[in-house]
């Protein structure tokens, strides 16, 4: 397994880039596969971030709201705070966290049922690359959809946010939507983050779909197996990453 | 020619193959047969590339290939085509499409080029009115001749045939193997059926090949295994439930 996620990982960088400097030139990938891929990571977990994003703006909000009312009573910093958090932490990592479950599991039962149909040895006996074919263009869509996705998450959980905040504690929207403290620290841990997950989580689901066995047993291990793991690794690289981020992006900002 | 020597492969803590031994002989048609999970598939798999011997030596024309690495697989690939079970066409892509990719990818033709090549190819199988179609709108028959079509773009030597008419009608089955016998007789292309079909095996064959307990337990000609007195032999060309076969499962 592990030799396989080095293959993998080795395959799908080479693959992405050689696709990016020459085009289809020397590769399976095709400019149609690319576009589908962004189609289904992008449009099609739309919907579902943004509900999921915009309900926990309005929890975190709201529970927030309640217990600065409790102690201080002042909520102007609410929104500027929570317009940071959302940047830097919870927005990347609340959608990779969904894009981990949605993307992940598609991905690997895809690949898993076509490589316990024997479609990946035939792919590889047609000269194609499974990795190139595979997983490259998901690859390439994610990194691309991930960022697109956590702008309109975080602008749907920035909005429900305000709107829990003026209809239940009565804060201005103009105050609450004040995005003062959000430094270019915090866009650039941001973007960072977004990168490494939407990376990672196609690479994921790929390894665990490509080491699926068996029939249909086998691809339902292979697609829990690739929800757990990209899950995991999404709250792991979070961790290395905000600490890396408060060390060079974040330093001297408070 | 092909030689496999002393192959061994276990999965896990399970051995299959307990060290094979084969020849096969240039445009003959051999048919390896044997009960269900005794290492048929998995023996030319392993001359493809496509699984890894535990140990033992693979030999084609006179070049080693068990050892040989991805990229230099593509040439063994290009001798060696292969026919899977399940046709393994893939479900985006119409016929014509699924026949020419190799053709882009082995032969490295245009577009245009490559297409032009498929039609010729399922016209050879008689499958050019179902060029634009999906597998899923065709039968079972239909989608293995247009995979054996695609196995032909890359103008193999050798051809591996894995349970070619298992699950077709019998037909279908015979319009197969009378196409597999077509390329050993027209083409002098070289055969290698997995198969359990025993119409087929008596049908078509040159030599039969009997696998069992991850050996080579018996091979001849058709004839010869049909007047074998090996009782395992006997008892799996007449397809009796008693006997002194051993079947996994049973």
């Amino acid at each position: 397994m592990i030799r396989l996620a080095l293959e993998v990982i080795d395959k799908t960088l080479r693959g992405s880039l050689r696709w990016l400097w020459h085009g289809r030139r020397g590769t399976s990938i095709t400019r149609g596969e690319v576009v589908k891929q962004l189609y289904q990571i992008g449009n099609r977990s739309l919907l579902f971030v943004c509900v999921t994003l915009g309900f926990l703006g309005m929890v975190l909000v709201f529970q927030t709201c309640l217990q600065v009312n409790r102690i201080t009573g002042d909520l102007s910093q609410v929104g500027a705070e929570f317009i940071k958090i959302l940047v830097h932490e919870f927005g990347p990592s609340l959608t990779a966290m969904m894009l981990a479950t949605r993307v992940g599991a598609g991905i690997a039962a895809e690949i898993g049922s076509m490589v316990v149909t024997e479609q990946v040895d035939a792919l590889r006996m047609n000269g194609v690359d499974p990795v190139d074919y595979l997983i490259v263009p998901r690859f390439l869509a994610s990194l691309v959809m991930t960022g697109a996705l956590t702008t309109i998450g975080v602008g749907a959980a920035i909005l429900m946010g305000a709107l829990t905040a003026y209809y239940s504690f009565h804060v201005n929207p103009v105050v609450f939507l004040d995005p003062s403290h959000v430094h270019l620290g915090d866009l650039a841990t941001g973007v960072m983050k977004c990168a490494a997950y939407g990376a990672a989580v196609p690479i994921v689901a790929g390894i665990c779909g490509l080491g699926a066995r068996g029939g249909s047993e086998g691809v339902g291990n292979a697609t829990t197996r690739a929800v757990i793991s990209a899950s995991f690794v999404v709250i792991l690289l979070d961790f290395f990453l905000s600490g890396l981020a408060l060390f060079t992006f974040q330093r001297g900002v408070s | 020619m092909i030689s496999f020597r002393k192959l061994f492969k276990s999965f896990g803590d399970k051995p299959v193959l307990r060290g094979v031994d084969l020849d096969v002989k240039r445009g003959e048609v051999l048919f390896i047969i044997g009960t269900s999970g005794v290492g048929k598939s998995v023996t030319i798999k392993h001359l493809v590339g496509l699984l890894r011997p535990d140990g033992g030596e693979i030999w084609l024309d006179d070049h080693r290939v068990d050892a040989l690495d991805e990229r230099a697989l593509y040439d063994v690939r290009k001798k060696c085509a292969m026919v899977f079970q399940h046709a393994t066409l893939f479900d985006s892509m119409t016929l014509v499409e699924n026949v020419a990719l190799p053709l882009r990818k082995h032969r490295h033709l245009g577009e245009r080029a490559a297409e032009e090549e498929a039609l010729r190819y399922l016209d050879m199988v008689h499958m050019r009115p179902f060029a634009h179609s999906y597998p899923a709108e065709l039968g079972d028959g239909t989608r293995k001749r247009a995979a054996i079509a695609r196995a032909l773009t890359v103008g193999p030597e050798y051809v591996l045939f894995d349970e070619p008419t298992t699950g077709l009608d019998p037909v279908s089955a015979r319009r197969i193997d009378k196409l597999i016998r077509e390329l050993a007789d027209g083409q002098k292309m070289t055969s290698i059926v997995v198969s359990h079909d025993l119409t087929s095996i008596f049908g078509i064959a040159d030599r039969i090949a009997l696998l069992y307990r991850g050996v080579v337990h018996a091979v001849g000609t058709p004839a010869e295994i049909r007047a074998s007195g090996d009782p395992v032999v006997q008892q799996f060309i007449h397809g009796r439930s008693d006997g002194p076969m051993e079947t996994p499962g049973f």
